[in-house]
């Protein structure tokens, strides 16, 4: 099932200039529809590295890091 | 901002540097300097988190690398997303500068950040997203190689530890110098862990008051030759950035000679604070302390080692198996801070130790702090957590060879090319201060 929010839209406002580059980069090269979805997969993409950091590290993660701070002697 | 982990003051400000920083010395001169008076505890996490968002460990929450739950034995590590308050980077964002962030201690996951971000040595390997944004991690390792976090600096063979920390030096400044010239920025903060490393792993052989001087004809050349490269590096780099920028030196810590380690737990149990179980002997020297070892029923208190030492009272009702009354728990640490500043040095000479509780030293104590913060010595001696020792007094550190630790002052120089700052020595700023600092010197 798709979640509500992710189906339902809000308007954000952008600078001319880069509106139009973008737009005439999708009209040249595609790979994208609209600036919509060209602005949505780069939030995405930006916002992935956030969602990562807000899970803190893995167990896995935490144990290489452990391990090497045990190296340089921090504990 | 160029940050030089665990650079002290003699270097950049006396002239010990083994010749190494010519131009940056020259910078140096002409600007602003400060003894910057790091924090509680004098070590790279928290204190270069502390320097970036103006707020004490206490603040923080962060009183280390590692913290321990309430009740649990084990430890957990800290990462980025234990920094709940705004850097110095993400407030110079908000009013719309362009920001880049590279290896400053803990930004592992990296953050969304406006501009760009390539995270520090606490990050667990290359393989994983280290930068903001994440592309910019497949374009920076295309132009300079794989990303080299850190070294394994506690090592006997110093050839090799030499070698290592060349090569990661080379490749942090061919990625700064890559974004510092590539990308758009109005405030560019750099750390460079490798000068702390060389400290480490090369101080007896480069400072002649350590008490294992010795020289060497290729180890003693290790410390000015990582000076005289970041030195050179600089140099061309500045030339290629805007004429009025203005440029920060700061350290996080200083350094000095590490006189030996001593055996806190040994101590402890000596004392009658730290109990092991009957079934614990014939430790093999540097065990760990493990929870299995004790027995709590009887046991007061127990220590970590490190740069400092961290103390927990065995407290009922917050410990598993807690053996202290609540009601006894400040008798308990004002008699184990009497014992602990008591400690004297191998041949019975007065030691300068200090015991601490958060409290004491913090406005505010938040997250997971230890009930007591010891240093021995004034640092010059480093705690030891491990046991099965023949003696408390170790020559060298428990946990493999290590020549420095740290210290209280480090630096923070500022050159400002349009001179509107009064030049020379100003006195001893605080850590926590550093963020308004910088940020007076951007925002008027």
């Amino acid at each position: 099932m798709v979640h509500k929010d992710m189906t339902e839209k809000v308007s954000i406002e952008i600078r001319r200039d880069l509106y139009d580059k973008a737009k005439k980069f999708i009209e040249e090269q595609g790979g994208f529809s609209s600036v919509e979805e060209l602005v949505e997969f780069l939030l995405e993409e930006v916002l992935s590295s956030e969602e990562a950091e807000e899970r803190g590290l893995s167990k896995e993660d935490e144990e290489k890091v452990k391990e090497r701070l045990r190296a340089l002697g921090y504990i | 901002m160029l940050g030089l982990d665990s650079l002290p003051p003699s270097v950049l400000y006396e002239g010990m540097d083994g010749g190494g920083f010519t131009y940056i010395r020259q910078l140096v001169e002409e600007g602003q300097k400060w003894l910057m008076r790091t924090c509680h505890p004098p070590i790279t996490v928290p204190a270069w988190m502390v320097m970036f968002t103006g707020k004490t460990p206490g603040e923080l929450g962060i009183y280390g690398f590692r913290h321990r739950r309430p009740g649990e034995f084990d430890y957990y590590i800290v990462n980025s997303s234990f920094i709940k308050t705004p850097t110095l980077w993400d407030d110079a964002g908000k009013k719309g500068l362009k920001v880049g962030v590279y290896g400053v201690p803990p930004t592992y996951p990296p953050r969304l950040v406006h501009g760009f971000m390539v995270t520090d040595f606490t990050t667990p390997g290359p393989d994983k997203p280290y930068t903001f944004p994440p592309w910019l991690r497949r374009e920076l390792e295309s132009r300079t190689g794989p990303t080299v976090f850190d070294i394994v600096y506690r090592s006997h063979d110093k050839d090799r530890v030499a070698r290592d920390l060349f090569h990661m030096l080379e490749n942090h400044l061919r990625q700064v110098e890559y974004l510092a010239t590539r990308k758009q920025w109005d405030l560019f903060v750099y750390v460079e862990i490798s000068v702390d490393r060389a400290h480490h792993a090369f101080w007896k052989y480069f400072d002649k008051n350590h008490p294992r001087y010795e020289y060497h004809p290729m180890y003693s050349s290790v410390i000015p030759r990582v000076y005289k490269r970041i030195d050179e590096w600089f140099e061309k780099l500045h030339r290629k950035l805007p004429k009025d920028t203005i440029i920060i030196v700061a350290s996080d810590h200083g350094v000095k000679p590490m006189k030996g380690a001593f055996t806190i737990n040994q101590w402890l149990i000596e004392q009658g604070y730290l109990k092991l179980k009957d079934s614990a002997t014939g430790l093999k020297p540097g065990t760990d302390l493990r929870r299995d070892l004790i027995d709590w029923e009887h046991t007061i208190a127990w220590a970590w080692g490190g740069y400092y030492s961290r103390v927990f009272i065995n407290l009922k009702g917050r410990e598993k198996q807690g053996a202290v009354d609540p009601k006894h728990y400040e008798e308990t640490l004002r008699q184990l801070k009497r014992d602990l500043e008591r400690i004297r040095g191998p041949n019975g000479e007065k030691w300068d130790n200090k015991a601490y509780t958060p409290q004491e030293l913090y406005p505010e104590v938040r997250g997971d702090a230890p009930d007591l913060m010891v240093y021995l010595d004034d640092l010059w001696w480093r705690p030891a957590g491990t046991i099965g020792w023949q003696t408390n007094y170790l020559p060298e550190n428990d946990r493999g060879p290590d020549d420095a630790v740290h210290d209280w002052l480090g630096v923070l120089a500022v050159y400002d090319p349009e001179g509107t700052l009064p030049r020379g020595f100003m006195g001893e700023i605080r850590v926590e201060k550093v963020k308004e600092f910088i940020e007076q010197l951007i925002y008027q």
